[in-house]
């Protein structure tokens, strides 16, 4: 027994903990009654004592000044530890419910053991995201969300930097490498996902089920980004380079007029029918040589960067192939201006949230995978003062796109920036340690579940501890993230026998 | 230095004998073309043949125009590639090889489950290897298990291969399986590629000359639609030169029909061929849409054939896989049991013809009874008068 429930109401309730025993922020407890066993969750801890405030204060001023240790009443009476507890489930012999009763009075409260959540069952298309968590105790038990759905209505994690973001980002895309029901896109500023020379998911033990693009020296079996400058129309610049409203209409217009070889127009100062100032026309064909880094030399294009004007005719469409594939793709964007690393995740986003309409159009979307694109540094997209100035591919993702089963996990360590409307659309949060109470606020103020008790237990998660709040789950879980390197080592390497028919 | 690189030459591939034959004409010019270029030797990066076995008459020109060039000193180096290469060993190009007129470069040995290639040298200074291509690409168990530090080392070194390259898959075949370019060895100072029906000169930081030459005569309608004619690539110290092989001229003609009646789209085409002559040409006419009325059986491509032929056409084609009648146009229908799917079908057409009784009963009878099958050991005669006397019966 952990203590005793004396008092409180729906949502405080007050336990006395026993002396010897210790109660610890974020701990589950549980109460045992007639109908079922409550389940709980330690949101705050205070002291209490039998003795007033001026007694307290004596004791400890003769304890310090005349090192003496003056004893009132029986010291394991005297004074103890209160804890505030939430209930979260009721647990009966058959099924696990929302609770909305409170435990008896005097009930006695323990810690939650294993057999208390044999009634837990698995959803479908599992993505596990780590272990229950009761305080700094591990329970083994597995908490997964349905994937598909948790994917689809977008995906929030919000942390202070080093409190283990990237591990669970490479447990989750570990875990869905080998699902059917979903296809990863990762936009990789750090270049920390495949793991070029430390464990990532180059390990995965299922072949061909990573696919890695990377600008520079690509490992072998491994793709060079090449986009081809014809692929690229001009609203893929929404929200990646601000063009005036004269611009943004000469780019148009080249479009219409010249098609897929508009870019190559506007550098060659090809003429238009309508007629737009020269400082437009110069001030576009700049920023475009800058932004596809071409050099004009001699009446003729050439390229320096990603964008070539002969290779990458089909590399938008072969990673949006591997998407619908189920397979997860990494783009190494860490050698990129952060302008060209939006262009390459608008072009593709964009491309995948239109072969999804058509599929829901076509009636086939039923037998296509979710395919989520995480997004690091998310306020650099969906940031009020981004969307201020005009949408972008991943605000409308954001908003539309759980129709369309496509979503955004979006990874952020300012989750203020991000405006209101859209962090409720993230109906799935799983929250890391964040100290900043700004930060903390915006995220329990969007939470799918009542957080607003919650405020200490996020301050205090430490290092791979976090908390998920999601429209599919119960109640806010308390996890424990397990170390990436773990599961690289329990996958371990198969190796196959190869055949070389052919070779003399 | 100086070497011809082709590949894709599919000999044999053709249905239609005529087609065949310009297939076949196209690589004897390709040979004497690079007789008379003094090339140092040839590379075939790949499916010299359409098939691993081809027929006879297609090998015996074949070895003709390779003795030719083992008469004039030119070695000719090979790969297979997926058409003509045999899981089972059978190939035609291990008879080539043996009677001396092609050598097979993809040699290698297995060290540790790991493949080691070893290179076969031209002459001084000039090292060749490389890599088979195989059907749906399994050829890249072969990359991966690569062990490159063998293939580091001075001299000319040339990779053959026969397999698309994802970074550089042209638009219209971007479903074509391929691999990443970073699969293939770097450091050589020419990449013979093969497989892709589409020339491409390029180079990459590690990979000096990336080239493929298509095919040296186009292999498909469309093909023929889009290249023209095929060609080869000529390497002289450093110069890359593309070598167009036209044997044939060829005209193409892409017809919009829709909302248009059978009789415009056949005036339309002799409208359109009127005034002009194909000596020499192979025509191509590619018909789409969705015709106002009637079938696409109903437009007069006999006659169009025919004018063309009165007007010297060497070999006329049509492509009509776009076109679609009203009349049977196409029709959604869920994932259904087969049968229902058939119900479904059926319904959707009724009322199209004119028949005495009822239409569904007849067309299910009908497809009830050319269902049948011979049976085993009954002759083709008494076969033909079960199904006869089954059709009767329906009537």
């Amino acid at each position: 027994m952990k203590g005793i429930v004396i008092y409180g109401d729906y949502g405080k309730i007050l336990v006395r903990q026993k002396s010897g025993e210790s109660i610890e922020l974020g701990e589950l407890l549980v109460a045992e009654t007639p109908k079922g066993n409550i389940l709980m969750h330690v949101y705050d801890l205070a002291y209490g004592s039998q003795l007033s405030q001026q007694h307290l204060e004596l004791v400890s001023g003769i304890t310090l000044e005349e090192g003496e240790d003056l004893e009132f009443m029986e010291p394991h009476l005297r004074n103890y530890t209160l804890a505030f507890l939430k209930p979260l489930l009721m647990i009966s012999k058959t099924r696990t419910q929302l609770c909305k009763t409170l435990p008896d009075f005097f009930s006695a409260v323990r810690e939650i053991t294993q057999d208390d959540l044999r009634h837990f069952t698995k959803p479908k298309n599992p993505i596990t995201l780590g272990k229950l968590r009761s305080g700094s105790k591990v329970l083994d038990f597995d908490i997964s969300l349905d994937g598909k759905k948790v994917l689809s209505h977008h995906v929030l994690i919000p942390g202070t930097t080093g409190r283990g973001k990237s591990v669970l980002v490479s447990n989750i895309l570990w875990g869905c490498a080998d699902k059917d029901y979903c296809g990863m896109l990762v936009l990789d500023p750090h270049d920390e996902y495949y793991g070029r020379n430390r464990p990532g998911l180059k390990d995965h033990p299922k072949k061909g089920s990573v696919i890695y693009y990377t600008p520079k020296n690509p490992p072998p079996g491994c793709n060079t980004l090449k986009i081809n400058v014809m692929n690229i129309r001009p609203h893929h610049l929404n929200g990646v380079i601000d063009f005036s409203d004269p611009q943004r209409q000469a780019l148009g217009m080249y479009y219409k007029q010249y098609g897929q070889r508009w870019v190559e127009s506007v550098i060659l100062e090809k003429p238009l029918d309508v007629q737009f100032k020269d400082d437009t026309l110069a001030v576009i064909k700049r920023r475009l040589l800058y932004l596809f880094d071409l050099k004009f030399v001699n009446n003729r294009l050439f390229c320096n960067s990603i964008f070539d004007l002969q290779a990458g005719q089909t590399t938008i469409q072969d990673i949006c192939d591997d998407l619908e594939q189920g397979k997860t793709v990494i783009v190494d964007t860490s050698s990129f201006s952060g302008s060209v690393e939006l262009l390459i995740g608008s072009l593709i986003a964009n491309e995948v949230l239109r072969r999804y309409r058509k599929h829901k159009m076509d009636n086939t979307l039923e037998d296509k995978p979710v395919i989520s694109i995480i997004l690091e540094e998310a306020p650099r997209v969906l940031g009020k003062a981004v969307l201020e100035r005009g949408d972008n591919i991943f605000s409308t993702i954001a908003r539309e796109g759980r129709k369309f089963k496509v979503g955004l996990v979006a990874i952020t360590q300012l989750p203020s920036l991000i405006p209101r409307e859209i962090l409720a659309n993230m109906n799935t949060k799983i929250i890391l340690g964040i100290e900043m109470a700004p930060e903390r606020q915006a995220i329990i103020e969007s939470a799918a579940q009542d957080l607003s008790q919650d405020n200490r237990t996020i301050a205090s998660l430490d290092i791979g501890e976090a908390l998920i709040t999601s429209n599919f789950a119960r109640f806010a879980m308390p996890i424990r993230i397990p170390l990436f390197d773990d599961l690289v080592k329990q996958a371990g390497k198969k190796t196959v026998k190869q055949d070389f028919l052919g070779v003399k | 230095m100086r070497f011809a690189h082709m590949a894709d030459c599919h000999l044999g591939a053709w249905r239609d004998p005529k087609m065949r034959a310009v297939n076949l004409e196209a690589f004897c010019r390709a040979i004497a073309e690079m007789i008379e270029e003094k090339v140092d030797f040839v590379l075939i990066s790949g499916d010299l043949f359409n098939t691993s076995l081809p027929p006879l008459d297609i090998l015996k020109t074949t070895v003709q125009k390779l003795r030719l060039l083992q008469k004039k000193d030119i070695p000719v180096y090979i790969i297979a590639g997926s058409h003509d290469f045999s899981p089972s060993g059978k190939t035609i190009l291990d008879v080539l090889e043996e009677a001396g007129l092609v050598v097979n470069v993809v040699r290698g040995d297995i060290v540790d489950g790991k493949l080691q290639l070893r290179f076969t040298e031209h002459e001084a200074g000039v090292f060749i290897t490389g890599m088979l291509g195989r059907k749906g690409m399994l050829e890249r168990s072969y990359y991966e298990s690569l062990d490159i530090s063998r293939l580091k080392g001075e001299g000319f070194k040339i990779f053959m291969f026969h397999t698309a390259l994802e970074e550089f898959k042209p638009k219209e075949l971007e479903k074509m399986d391929a691999a990443p370019l970073s699969l293939l060895p770097k450091g050589f100072d020419y990449y013979a590629g093969g497989h892709v029906h589409s020339p491409l000169e390029t180079s990459e930081e590690g990979y000096k000359h990336i080239v493929f030459p298509g095919p040296l005569f186009p292999n498909s309608f469309s093909e023929l639609e889009q290249l023209k004619r095929g060609g080869y690539f000529l390497y002289d110290d450093g110069k890359i030169t593309f070598k167009p092989i036209q044997v044939y001229n060829v005209f193409t003609l892409d017809i919009d029909a829709q909302h248009r009646l059978p009789e415009q789209v056949t005036s339309d085409i002799l409208e359109r061929i009127e005034d002009k002559e194909f000596t020499h040409t192979i025509v191509l006419i590619r018909v789409s849409g969705t015709l106002e009325a009637g079938k696409p059986s109903d437009i007069g491509f006999p006659e169009i054939f025919s004018r063309l032929h009165e007007k010297s056409a060497y070999f006329v084609m049509k492509n009509t896989s776009a076109l679609k009648s009203k009349e049977f146009e196409e029709v959604k229908l869920e994932q259904k049991s087969v049968s229902e799917m058939e119900d479904g079908l059926i319904r959707e057409h009724l009322g199209q013809i004119k028949v005495s009784g009822d239409e569904k009963a007849l067309i299910k009878g009908l497809m009830s009874t050319l269902d049948e099958e011979k049976h085993e050991g009954e002759r083709k005669q008494d076969f033909e008068q079960r199904i006869l006397a089954a059709l009767d019966g329906q009537h």
